[in-house]
């Protein structure tokens, strides 16, 4: 008798596990579809503000910031989830940002653009992620696990004011940039929101690309206006919350728990993320296909070694900057993490001085 | 008119990845004349949206974007 609960729980857990885990590979082909149409990647947002001032993918992204900062702190106030900001360790963020901003360029995509790049057939793409996926298990398990350990010290991190109360939004102690003030955080949500938004119409026009045709041909074949792009993206971060419940969207997290289940041989290794960015590579194949702008292709030798060392570099930043540009930039600022905000901002410089000593001398 | 037009130049660059067709680009445009035309080939979706994009900001005029084949473009610009 005890015996047969104890399967129907099991039972029971096992279908909320495979529920969970098939929400993650469906929203992963939503987001990788919508990667595609877009161009959707951070590594071009910002390093062609500096190379080529160009401003396009840079306005889709603080347009997906804005989108889920309100959507993520509504859903909060209401109470369906609570916010996850992560940990903050100084030294970690600054300098995890920093090489995994180094890493982008040299690979020519971040990690989602990386990501979505391999299912276009793009195989400098997909060397980037098999050197992501190395470089982050030997940051997180391996031969660089004394570094990451040493830059994430526990007694380092610093916490909310009040460990007992973060906040009325937040999950954890970690800090916010509502919490460390004592402050409502629909204060500074209003007044981000307000900002990015008034430039974002300040400068609008100009620059976005007018697709033409039919309604189909919009849609399908032709790349997305910047601002359907990012509050298209903005809205799969808010399902991907209500989904997962503990974090929005995530990629490099996916692809280290991807590798150390397959050398492992343990499946549980397998989390929500790893469905996701499977999810990722398959939407962005389906997109391509039906655009017809799936090809494989490959650049030279010394190109694909740049991009693998550039993924390596990815890899290594990302556990000891404890994510990547999608788990900071999209997903960590709009909570207001400080985390998130040191973590990107260098990766963003990173980005910069790479992209400034690879293209701009001379 | 622009699909019988001859290009005095032809820059492949396909297989190249982000952002190295828009820099090869600018870099072979500065090397070139008024008047003379530029045809690039490429395979990579970003940068045949962002190519005219960022040479007409430069002032040039571009001909011609057309989609040759399976994740294949051509471009076709005149120099200012």
């Amino acid at each position: 008798m005890e015996n047969t609960n104890k399967n129907k729980v099991e039972k029971g857990q096992d279908l909320i596990e495979t529920s969970l885990m098939a929400s993650g590979l469906i929203v992963g082909v939503i987001f990788g579809f919508v990667l595609q149409r877009g161009r959707f990647c951070m590594n071009s947002a910002f390093r062609d503000i500096i190379l080529m001032k160009e401003y396009t993918l840079l306005k889709a992204v603080a347009l997906a910031i804005v989108v889920q900062m309100i959507g993520f702190h509504l859903l909060a106030t209401m109470g369906y989830i609570q916010l996850y900001p992560k940990t903050l360790y100084w030294g970690a963020m600054i300098i995890g940002g920093f090489i995994f901003g180094i890493g982008m360029v040299l690979a020519a995509g971040c990690a989602s653009g990386t990501t979505y790049r391999v299912g276009e057939g793009m195989m400098g793409s997909f060397v980037a992620l098999l050197g992501l996926m190395i470089g982050g298990l030997i940051t997180s398990g391996g031969a660089l696990i004394d570094l990451k350990l040493y830059l994430q010290p526990a007694e380092g991190a610093l916490k909310a004011i009040t460990t007992e109360n973060p906040g009325p939004l937040v999950g954890n102690a970690n800090v916010t940039l509502a919490n460390v003030f004592d402050l409502d955080p629909w204060i500074f949500v209003a007044i981000i929101a307000i900002i990015i938004l008034a430039v974002l119409i300040w400068k609008r026009g100009g620059e976005e690309t007018k697709p033409e045709g039919t309604a189909y041909e919009k849609i399908f074949k032709k790349g997305w206006n910047w601002w359907v792009t990012g509050i298209a993206i903005g809205i799969i971060g808010i399902i991907a919350f209500i989904a997962y419940k503990e974090y929005a969207l995530g990629i490099s997290g996916g692809w280290f728990a991807f590798l150390n289940a397959l050398i492992t041989g343990k499946p549980d290794k397998l989390n929500w993320f790893a469905f996701l960015v499977i999810g990722v590579v398959i939407g962005a194949a389906i997109s391509a296909v039906i655009a017809g702008e799936f090809k494989l292709r490959a650049p030279d030798a010394r190109r694909l070694l740049q991009q693998f060392i550039g993924g390596l570099l990815m890899g290594i930043g990302a556990v000891i900057g404890t994510a990547c540009n999608i788990g900071h930039i999209l997903s960590g600022i709009p909570q207001l993490a400080l985390s998130s905000m040191l973590g990107g901002l260098f990766i963003v410089l990173g980005c910069w001085v790479t992209a400034y000593i690879m293209f701009m001398r001379g | 008119m622009s699909s019988n037009v001859k290009p005095t130049e032809t820059l492949d660059v396909r297989g190249e990845v982000c952002p190295y067709p828009d820099v090869k680009t600018q870099k072979k445009l500065k090397k070139m004349k008024s008047g003379e035309i530029l045809e690039v080939l490429l395979d990579y979706p970003l940068s045949a949206e962002r190519i005219p994009r960022s040479v007409e900001k430069l002032g040039h005029e571009v001909l011609k974007t057309e989609k040759t084949g399976t994740g294949e473009w051509r471009i076709l610009i005149k120099i200012k």
